[in-house]
């Protein structure tokens, strides 16, 4: 895609009357001094009620003329503390407070929550419920990527790709919806398992998806990638260097954007993601053209992952056998005394947790996704559970990214972060 | 049903399966410092500073350090080359309640080595300060101010440090420690009134920005907070409407 | 033919087809007041105060497959002043009330408000120390929506409820329904005691409050673990 500069001086204009040849022109025998527009700093104050900003973010920006020379971000418009309420909640009444989180792609949350919980607990989960869960998280990193594709198309004047990736999130809804009983806020995980196993059928719907999505990929590519109006918004806008990318904590698509290859599922596998084939799509420059290309690509690797999951689903239990974590089935609940004290014991005081403190990373979709929980020998809560979210610390490099360039890129640059502010602001 | 399902899937790449990458990932400590260089680098320069270390969940190295010379230990592990570690995927705090102290956690990776790191540095609870480790990563800015913010830490040379989650005048304290109660300290009367009472155009800008400068709060309600007021009481005198 | 036989023919001239074929009046007589709600109710334009997991779908009813535009609805007025319903979809916390009562009170009358989702309502799960109760302490509510987020056909079906409010309205009572007391103006719509009743913990909520002011002791915080 080379981009065809055109340099237009009016400063020069003058002497090109005459060949250009630097001599006093006879047309302009006066040193005419050249106008000076005088400009002063102005204040922008973008949102928190804005539709451009994603959510509730605010942002105030100092202009000179139409460039902005600092912008400084405001958050906190969605605190809902979600880690203090977490303290008063069992380990397993958390998973719903997950999904409310990022609720772009809730799937990602609920499992990197539980798998944090099962690994300092010491619970290895079963070989289906690994599966089913790489699966969903998956399915909803293309969920959440997709949004981002929507918004941000609206963002630099392109409706339609909205309507295709809603299209294909309607989907998506469908199989979350079959799977949970929810469409957006799926709390799917357990402890120790899933809520429930796959529902039927739900494995040819999913491949019906994986079948079809490609194809809207495809039209989105049609539509952007080549468009000159979405390249001259996004290339060369909002760059960042490796290093300072890694210095500002930038995770997830946005490092990788500038060239890193850093993924958690390959650097610090887990869930057995280092037997998966598939690319950590890179780019060069660091733009937001790049960043729209690594989204673009991380879909298609995720349909592939998914395929590949599919393919190695094996039959068999979802929740581990041991009923002091999972809970058992209702009709053994009904029938059986012994379930019955366990169901008792598991709603009543939850599963006891060990001392100690875990860090879980993950790959979201919007980079790397921590959950820290801390207990206390014999906990049936957390004393602390923390979320080191993504886009929290990649929005903090917005000032950085937005200084000398145009309001409008600094809303594509805004845009080009994927940032969720449930998320941010938990 | 899985067979069923490879029937259709006859593009499937199913991918190999590594079983030497499989063992890597369980491998299991027994806690020696020898397992995890950092660890044992650390015993050794700074073996005074080190509190403790152990490994958590299975396969987490977290070691204890005072936090007195915490900036000069997490400088030599960012800069080392034998440590370098270039990502602060993670500040923030802990509070166990029962007057013991708030742990500042640090969470950092290597991409160089591939090797990730825990810290933990207890801050006494009537001395709550730390040095900011923001001028080594530029990620901390954010994360350090939301444990100013929700612990109420100081960062020591952090170049701006205020509220970031919370509204600039909260006036009830920080609300992740253990003795704040989970709905506030005023009752909801007084936090609607004061909700509304905010100047929503109120922002600062990155020219207000001092560095190390403490964020100010309202002096009276600090007061109210420090004689151990709860809830309410402030609410009763300020109901008006 | 049909209808324009049994017509008189008045003076309209025979070559200037009605709406009724040849001859046809080309006037209708209604009320003034279902004339103007019909107007009203087909052409809302709703202002999306859309903040978490509700705005999502909102996003999605107006996405093809529900389509909003169906309603009158598809023109999102994303300035308050050019707006007439509020849709009020998602966590409000304290933080943002003050926005929320500001932009409410930009909107010009006649002006109406959904409250969209249980954490708009009544706050829902997060019975917390920064979020508002229910947006009702702040702004008037017209409909208000249940669900955790209520689905698409939720949403339509509140903005087809205020559709039915707007169709029973009447302009004698215009100051009546209009009405707006401007000292109330960026102020709570509650005053303190019904704030207190409307906030209440309930629900699982009531423990959660006897634990974390201590008059309750957790099971999983005893003695061993606070030493």
């Amino acid at each position: 895609m080379a981009t065809k500069t055109v340099e237009f001086n009016i400063g020069q204009s003058r002497e090109m009357g005459v060949g250009g040849s630097g001599a006093p022109s006879p047309l302009a025998p006066f040193d005419i001094p050249e106008p000076k527009l005088g400009t002063e700093q102005m204040l922008i104050n973008i949102g928190p009620q804005h539709p451009a900003t994603h959510g509730v973010l605010r942002l105030v920006c100092e202009l000179d003329g139409e460039t902005v020379t600092s912008v400084v971000p405001h958050i906190g418009y969605l605190h809902s503390s979600f880690e203090k309420l977490g303290e008063y909640r069992t380990w397993n009444q958390i998973v719903p407070l997950t999904d409310r989180m990022d609720y772009l792609a809730p799937l990602i949350y609920n499992c990197a929550y539980v798998m944090s919980v099962e690994k300092l607990m010491g619970i290895e989960v079963t070989e289906r419920c690994k599966i089913v869960r790489v699966i969903l998280m998956e399915l909803d990193r293309i969920f959440g990527h997709l949004l981002w594709l929507g918004t941000t198309a609206i963002d630099v004047g392109a409706f339609t790709p909205f309507l295709y990736s809603f299209q294909q999130r309607e989907k998506i809804y469908t199989l979350h919806e079959a799977l949970t009983g929810a469409r957006i806020t799926t709390s799917a995980t357990r402890v120790g398992g899933m809520m429930a196993d796959l529902p039927e059928g739900w494995l040819d719907q999913l491949l019906e998806f994986l079948d079809n999505f490609p194809k809207t990929l495809e039209e989105v590519h049609h539509l952007l990638t080549g468009n000159q109006i979405h390249i001259g918004r996004t290339q060369g806008v909002g760059v960042i260097s490796a290093e300072d990318a890694i210095n500002y904590g930038f995770t997830g698509p946005n490092l990788r954007a500038t060239g890193v290859p850093y993924d958690v599922r390959k650097d610090r596998p887990y869930y057995d993601y280092e037997t998966y084939e598939f690319q950590v799509p890179v780019g060069e420059h660091g733009d937001c053209y790049d960043r729209y290309l690594c989204r673009m690509e991380e879909m298609e690797q995720s349909v592939s992952i998914i395929r590949q999951a599919m393919a190695r689903l094996p039959d068999g239990p979802i929740n581990v056998d041991d009923p002091n974590i999972s809970l058992p089935s209702k009709t053994d609940a009904m029938s059986d005394m012994e379930s019955m004290i366990h169901h008792f014991k598991l709603i009543t005081d939850g599963i006891p947790a060990p001392e100690g403190d875990c860090y879980m990373a993950i790959e979201a979709s919007k980079g790397e996704l921590g959950m820290y929980v801390v207990a206390e020998e014999g906990d049936t809560k957390p004393v602390r559970w923390r979320v080191r979210p993504p886009s929290f610390v990649n929005l903090s490099v917005i000032p950085k990214l937005a200084e000398g360039h145009m309001v409008s890129d600094l809303i594509m640059i805004n845009a080009s972060l994927d940032i969720v502010l449930g998320e941010i602001d938990r | 049903m899985a067979d069923e399902q490879k029937s259709g899937l006859d593009a499937v790449d199913e991918g190999p399966i590594g079983s030497d990458a499989r063992e890597a990932t369980q491998r299991t400590f027994s806690g020696d410092p020898s397992e995890h260089p950092t660890i044992a680098a650390l015993l050794e320069r700074f073996g005074d500073e080190v509190q403790g270390h152990r490994v958590a969940a299975g396969d987490q190295w977290v070691a204890w350090l005072a936090p007195t010379r915490s900036h000069e230990i997490l400088d030599w592990l960012k800069n080392d080359p034998d440590h370098a570690y270039d990502m602060m995927s993670d500040v923030t705090g802990i509070d166990y309640g029962a007057g013991r102290p708030v742990e500042v956690v640090y969470q950092m990776f290597s991409t160089a080595h591939s090797r990730a790191l825990r810290l933990r540095c207890p801050v006494p609870l009537d001395a709550m300060e730390i040095d900011s480790v923001c001028d080594l990563w530029k990620s901390a800015d954010w994360l350090e101010r939301e444990v100013f913010d929700l612990f109420g830490v100081t960062f020591k040379g952090h170049p701006d440090l205020r509220r970031i989650l919370m509204p600039d005048d909260y006036a009830e304290g920080h609300p992740l420690r253990k003795d704040f109660p989970l709905r506030g300290r005023f009752s909801r009367a007084e936090q609607t009134r004061r909700a509304l009472e905010q100047d929503v155009e109120r922002f600062y800008l990155a020219d207000d920005l001092q560095a190390g400068a403490p964020q100010e709060m309202d002096a009276s309600a600090v007061g109210a907070i420090a004689d151990g007021e709860t809830e309410a009481t402030p609410a009763q005198s300020r109901e008006d409407d | 033919m049909g209808l324009s036989d049994k017509l008189p023919r008045g003076g309209a001239a025979p070559t200037e087809g009605g709406m009724f074929g040849a001859g046809s009046p080309t006037f209708l007589t209604s009320k003034v007041d279902a004339l103007i709600n019909w107007g009203r109710l087909n052409s809302l334009w709703p202002m999306p105060f859309g903040t978490a997991c509700c705005a999502i779908e909102m996003m999605a009813s107006a996405a093809s497959n529900y389509d909003l535009a169906r309603f009158g609805m598809e023109r999102m007025s994303f300035s308050p002043r050019q707006a007439d319903v509020l849709i009020c979809a998602g966590r409000v916390p304290y933080k943002l009330a003050p926005v929320l009562r500001r932009i409410w009170d930009q909107m010009p009358q006649p002006k109406w408000s959904i409250s969209m989702g249980a954490c708009a309502s009544s706050g829902g799960v997060f019975d917390v120390y920064s979020m508002v109760q229910g947006i009702d302490t702040i702004i008037p509510v017209d409909v208000y929506i249940p669900g955790c987020p209520p689905r698409p056909e939720g949403l339509i079906y509140g903005l087809m409820m205020i559709q039915e409010k707007i169709r029973q309205e009447s302009l004698s009572k215009h100051f009546e329904h209009r009405a707006e007391d401007p000292l109330l103006v960026a102020r709570p719509r509650a005053n303190a005691a019904e704030v207190v009743g409307l906030t209440g913990p309930f629900g699982n909520s009531t423990q959660q409050e006897q634990i974390s002011t201590g008059q309750l002791v957790a099971p999983a915080t005893t003695d061993d673990s606070l030493t």
